[in-house]
């Protein structure tokens, strides 16, 4: 269905080949999982599916391109409208008009559908999608999860044979992002439509999948089985990395099949109990925050939390969308709106917000520096040598927004920290990283949390919650619901618990490397 | 029959418009007060019963304060500056000299009532057109107008339907950014205990809202100009360069005749002969340059090959209610022409009280009937729900 | 199997729109024409041409300008508008049909319509600032109950400083190019001022018929030139000049001055700037 011959890329006024002699063929009806560290050209290559690279960035790329035996080459990305749907990462940004009907309509108009067809075939998406319902609302006023769908529907709309589709859940929380891979599975299971999905929940999808697209650095790439490129690769998911780490064959790529393949190791630990390490002992208690009441005219977002934070200690703030989370933490940083209530602090409180870049406005990460500097009234540099412990390889006199999420979080931080703030709260910092910057991240908070601070993370990310936290608090409707050691919370509940934690249950288990030294 | 006719339903943009346009047009030969406050009155009244409930709807309030505005503002000229020439002075203020080099200007001075009430007939005559605009703008969703603008203007169409939807969310990242710098200011003070201006204070205010604001907005519109591509934006069928040509030359050989005819208008009116009140030569002219632009447009527009999703149609009742309005032109027009002038402009010197005769009366009537014999508008378009604030 | 060329080679995209000598000769006719329907009350006495219809003409050529206007917009759209410059049209477009209401109209002449569209003329050019000029007004009279019979006259003028912004001469940089920018906003600002009085004149005052009840700054038709002009420069003078023209020119220039430097940057940023995302 998809042909690449020998493609290779670069970008204008960029030596760099970003795809490098890439070929590979996917089926009809494939689901291929596209992976690949960030920065790795993943998107380079989606783009290129449909020309959108170089026709719309600019570059250079010689190799051909075969879609449904047609020679696709040369044509313009709006040629292969009818042929490739795609995608992007952020729905919101990508729709021309402001009501779902409109929306799914506009690519037929594009193409000049007759107009009986036009409404019969937004009908069918209508109900394909399930969004029926929300046929005239604004757009705007949708969730995450439904605005994403609209999305995938308006392309459908036009029946393409190839979907495409560059990280669909990135800008989602958890249950959005299910809505979205669970429609994306059903596409491809009752209408056989080739899909190639670029996707960092890879645990979500990976069961569907029937191939795996790794994309390197280097610009070259792996095609294969699921199981064989996973064996390789440098990213996937822990059950996955738990299967390599205990040697199981196959590789297990749902909970159940892990559990099976855990049972005998279950056994053995259900007669002789694993010791597991030592609860985390925390400082001394350096924010208190009593009575907090959060009221929005039509909402009330937090109502009445009592919390404490300890020195050297890393929380993790969970709970669903629109639970009071984000409230919460502006509240206690005091910028944001507090009703009632009082927070006492020794030291200072930073605040790393959801969208980063918005604290960026300055034209190089130099500039940023200079003025963490000058903010702080510390030496020339001590935010830049600062920001090269994070990421020592960012680039300072790039623009902080071509700058990766994670490296937008890191600059932010790293202004933040040369404050010397007590407590630092980061509002989900994890949207939009892969494994690879999770895992830097993960670092980066544990020798935050070494150096004496205390941390506050909000995220839905329970893997990085498992590795990076200690504590762990939920809220739901404004209000603490349970509040306690991170294993004791993870491993009991339904919807919190770890891939590692579903597998070794009873066990409370919650990372490889606990299983690992759990079963040595 | 009649049930299925009264069905809710928005009625095409362009009805609204010529209906709109053609009392503006009657109104705009008259300076009768009593037949414009009718017709404010008949045009407020359509207005009311047959908007949507979308935001432009609820601009009309506007149109009608502007139109207060207008009055009141050429009434106060004539006092200002100069309100004499006429036999019945209301009052004297007392002039203010100024100097020769100003040439017949007056500040000031006595104040006649012809001269008032010319200033209220004329102003009124204006707010009344203004009002006509309004009701237009209310009644005509402008996003169906625009959907509406023939091919060769789907781009500006598209342009202003982009524009609508990134309207409502540069208000979100506004506060957002506004959140947000509350942060880094109220961090930065702690840091300093408050005391002097920090780098990031002095960059100023606005600097630190509107950039990130506007890369946010020109990040979004790269990413939308990708997915209008992806999805098959872009003109589908290249006209030839005889074609263009042609059409330009059209365009240019109309917008000549617009220009000969808009300088006959003002200058040489009259010359050639006219029927029932129309002079041919001018008429000739307007209509062959209206012509030959129409021709460009069109064939500019050809060779996109473009269809509309739910394109709104034209029905009876768009004809109805376009006839309306003519039909109220057409009276106000006869009376111009070959009736009743002084009906139309009631004498102010020497004043004379003015009357609503009946043609006019009937006049109103008819522009009346559309917020009665016209389906009503669908309403509940989609209330937004409240999201949840996290 | 036989080798096509397959090697795409696309330099760095721009985003702007390009103006074939057809569209300029239509935005050339267009002006002159619109210059005209502005200027008439003041260029037909100076001819020493009589004035009939003055009452009706700036309704009739308001009637008749919306067409010229739309078809100037075709013509220049069907040389290439390409997904790019309308997106980033429509993006503007909103962004100064948000700014307009929320920083001016009514607060003391305080517009803040035309610095972004200078802006955006000089990085974009003269056709993409053109465009701009016309969209930003109708997006802003939509989206504010601003329309009526001034809208196209408004629209007109608006594209001019944009077309004008775009054609400066690119080599200058710096602070010479701030300072030119400037100057341009305070030149446009009164001009624009004057041009739209010109036509705000007759339809606001009145014209004076035939000796009856004429105000003293009333549009007389048939009268001498200078008598009509001195009528008008008062008329501008007291109604605008002193407050809303002057009050745009220092809003135009202070922000162009205060804000000109980084969005210039943003928006040359932006101009070169289409990777689909940034992994």
């Amino acid at each position: 269905m998809i042909r690449f011959e020998g493609v290779t890329f670069r970008y204008p006024s960029n030596d760099l080949l970003r795809l490098d002699g890439v070929s590979f063929e996917i089926e009809e009806g494939e689901l291929c999982l596209v992976i690949g560290p960030t920065g790795s050209g993943k998107s380079t290559l989606l783009g290129s599916v449909n020309n959108l690279v170089p026709r719309f960035t600019g570059g250079t790329r010689t190799g051909r391109i075969v879609i449904d035996d047609r020679d696709t080459t040369m044509l313009h990305t709006r040629e292969l409208a009818t042929t490739v749907g795609y995608v992007g990462q952020d729905p919101l940004a990508g729709f021309v008009t402001d009501n779902v009907e409109e929306e799914l309509a506009y690519s037929m108009e594009q193409l000049g559908f007759p107009e009986a067809e036009m409404r019969r075939r937004v009908e069918e998406t209508l109900d394909l999608l399930g969004i029926a319902d929300l046929r005239r609302r604004a757009l705007r006023t949708l969730s995450g999860g439904q605005q994403q769908r609209v999305a995938i529907g308006s392309v459908l709309a036009s029946s393409p044979k190839v979907l495409v589709l560059d990280e669909p859940t990135s800008a989602l929380d958890p249950i959005a992002a299910e809505e979205v891979l669970a429609l994306i599975s059903r596409l491809v299971r009752d209408l056989g439509t080739t899909v190639l999905l670029a996707e960092h929940r890879m645990e979500r999808v990976i069961e569907f999948a029937d191939s795996v697209l790794l994309v390197s650095p280097d610009g070259s790439v792996a095609h294969g089985p699921v199981r064989d490129v996973l064996a390789t690769a440098p990213i996937r998911p822990p059950l996955v990395e738990l299967g390599i780490s205990q040697g199981w064959e196959p590789l297990p790529l749902t909970i159940r099949e892990g559990r099976r393949l855990a049972a005998p190791q279950r056994r053995t630990w259900a007669e002789h109990p694993p010791t597991l390490p030592r609860p985390f002992a925390p400082g001394s208690v350096t924010l208190t925050a009593r009575g907090i009441v959060v009221k929005y005219p039509s909402v009330v977002a937090v109502r009445g939390v009592d919390l404490d934070l300890h020195r050297g200690q890393v929380t993790a703030l969970m709970g669903r969308n629109g639970c009071g989370k984000s409230s919460l933490m502006w509240a206690i940083q005091g910028a944001g709106n507090k009703s009632a209530g009082r927070v006492e602090s020794a030291g200072q409180v930073s605040l790393v917000p959801q969208t980063a870049s918005d604290l960026l406005y300055l034209a190089s990460v130099e500039a940023e520096c200079a003025a963490g500097d000058a903010v702080a009234g510390a030496a020339a540099g001590t935010t830049m040598a600062l920001l090269r412990t994070l990421v020592p390889t960012i680039d300072a006199d790039a623009h902080p927004r071509d700058l990766s999420e994670g490296q937008k979080i890191a600059v932010v931080l790293a202004v933040e920290l040369v404050g010397n703030p007590d407590v630092v709260l980061l509002d989900e910092p994890t949207r939009g990283l892969d494994y690879a910057a999770k895992a830097v991240l993960g670092e980066t908070i544990q020798r935050m949390a070494d150096d004496g601070r205390a941390v506050l993370i909000a995220t839905h990310d329970v893997e990085m919650a498992a590795r990076v936290c200690s504590r762990v608090v939920v809220m739901a409707e404004g209000e603490i619901v349970s509040d306690g050691p991170a294993r004791d919370v993870l491993a009991s509940s339904q919807l919190l618990a770890t891939q590692v934690a579903k597998v070794a249950n009873p066990v409370p288990l919650l990372t490889v490397e606990e299983y690992d030294r759990a079963s040595r | 029959m009649i049930k299925r006719y009264f069905l809710p339903r928005p009625l095409h943009p362009f009805a609204w418009w010529g209906f709109a346009l053609a009392i503006a047009v009657a109104a705009s030969t008259t300076t009768n007060p009593l037949f414009l406050l009718g017709t404010i009155a008949v045009v407020t009244l359509v207005t009311l019963a047959r908007r949507g409930d979308n935001p432009w709807a609820k601009g009309y309030k506007l149109y009608l304060l502007l139109g207060l505005f207008v009055v009141a503002f050429r009434v106060a000229f004539r006092v200002v500056f100069g309100g004499g020439d006429g036999p019945t002075v209301l009052f004297t203020l007392p002039e203010i000299p100024l100097p020769d080099f100003v040439r017949g200007i007056r500040l000031l001075g006595p104040v006649s009532l012809e001269s008032l009430l010319y200033g209220l007939y004329d102003g009124l005559r204006l707010a009344t057109m203004i009002i006509c605009v309004g009701a237009a703008n209310s009644l005509a969703n402008p996003k169906r107008l625009l959907a509406a603008l023939p091919s060769a203007l789907y781009e500006l169409g598209t342009i202003l339907i982009v524009s609508f939807s990134v309207f409502p969310q540069l208000g979100e990242s506004f506060l957002r950014v506004m959140r947000v710098r509350k942060l880094r200011r109220r961090q930065s003070t702690m840091a300093d205990g408050g005391g002097r201006k920090t780098r990031r204070e002095r960059l100023g205010v606005v600097e630190t809202i509107i950039i990130p604001v506007l890369s946010d907005a020109l990040e979004r519109s790269i990413a939308l100009a990708a997915s209008m591509e992806v999805r098959g934006y872009g003109r589908s069928g290249v006209a030839t360069g005889r074609e263009r040509l042609t059409s330009t030359a059209a365009g240019l050989g109309g917008v000549m005749l617009l220009a000969v005819w808009s300088y006959f208008l003002l200058a040489r009116p009259g010359i050639g002969p006219s029927v029932l009140g129309v002079n041919l030569l001018e008429a000739a002219l307007l209509v062959g340059g209206v012509a030959a632009v129409v021709a460009a447009l069109r064939m500019a527009g050809r060779h996109v090959r473009r269809t509309r999703y739910r394109r709104d149609r034209w029905g009876v009742a768009e004809t109805l209610t376009v006839a309306c309005g003519l039909v109220m032109a057409l009276i106000v027009h006869y009376l111009r022409v070959i009736g009743d002038p002084t009906a139309l402009n009631p004498s102010i010197t020497p004043l004379v009280w003015p009357t609503l005769t009946f043609p006019l009366l009937a006049a109103l009537v008819v522009a009346a009937l559309p917020a009665f014999i016209t389906p009503p508008p669908s309403l509940t378009a989609g209330r937004p729900t409240m999201e949840g604030v996290s | 199997m036989p080798r096509v060329d397959d090697r795409i080679d696309i330099p760095a995209p721009l985003v702007g729109v390009q103006l074939g000598w057809r569209s300029w000769s239509l935005i050339v006719a267009s002006s002159l024409l619109g210059l005209f329907a502005l200027g008439w009350p003041l260029l037909l006495p100076a001819v020493d041409m009589p004035t009939e219809h003055a009452a009706d003409a700036p309704f009739i050529l308001a009637a008749m300008l919306p067409l010229i206007l739309l078809l100037v917009v075709a013509q220049i759209s069907d040389g290439g508008l390409d997904s790019k410059a309308l997106a980033m049209l429509g993006v503007l477009s909103a962004i100064n049909a948000v700014i307009r209401p929320a920083l001016g109209a009514g607060t003391a002449g305080v517009e803040s319509v035309f610095f972004l569209i200078i802006l955006a003329g000089r990085v974009f050019g003269p056709g993409f600032g053109f465009l701009l000029g016309y969209t930003s007004l109708f997006a802003s009279a939509l989206l504010t109950a601003g329309v009526g019979p001034w809208l196209p006259f408004q629209m007109m003028c608006a594209g001019w400083v944009g077309l004008a912004a775009g054609l400066l001469p690119r080599r200058v940089r710096g602070k010479g190019e701030i300072a030119m920018l400037m100057g341009l906003g305070v030149v446009a600002a009164y001009v624009f001022g004057v041009l739209l009085n010109l036509w705000f004149w007759p339809f606001v005052t009145g014209v004076g018929v035939d000796g009856v009840a004429t105000g003293s700054l009333d549009y007389v038709p048939g009268a001498p030139f200078l008598d009509n002009l001195t009528s008008f420069l008062w008329f501008t003078l007291l109604t605008s000049t002193a407050g809303w023209d002057t009050g745009r020119a220092i809003t135009t220039a202070v922000a162009i001055l205060v804000l000109g430097r980084p969005l210039l940057t943003v928006l040359r940023r932006a101009a070169g700037m289409s990777r689909i995302s940034r992994s």
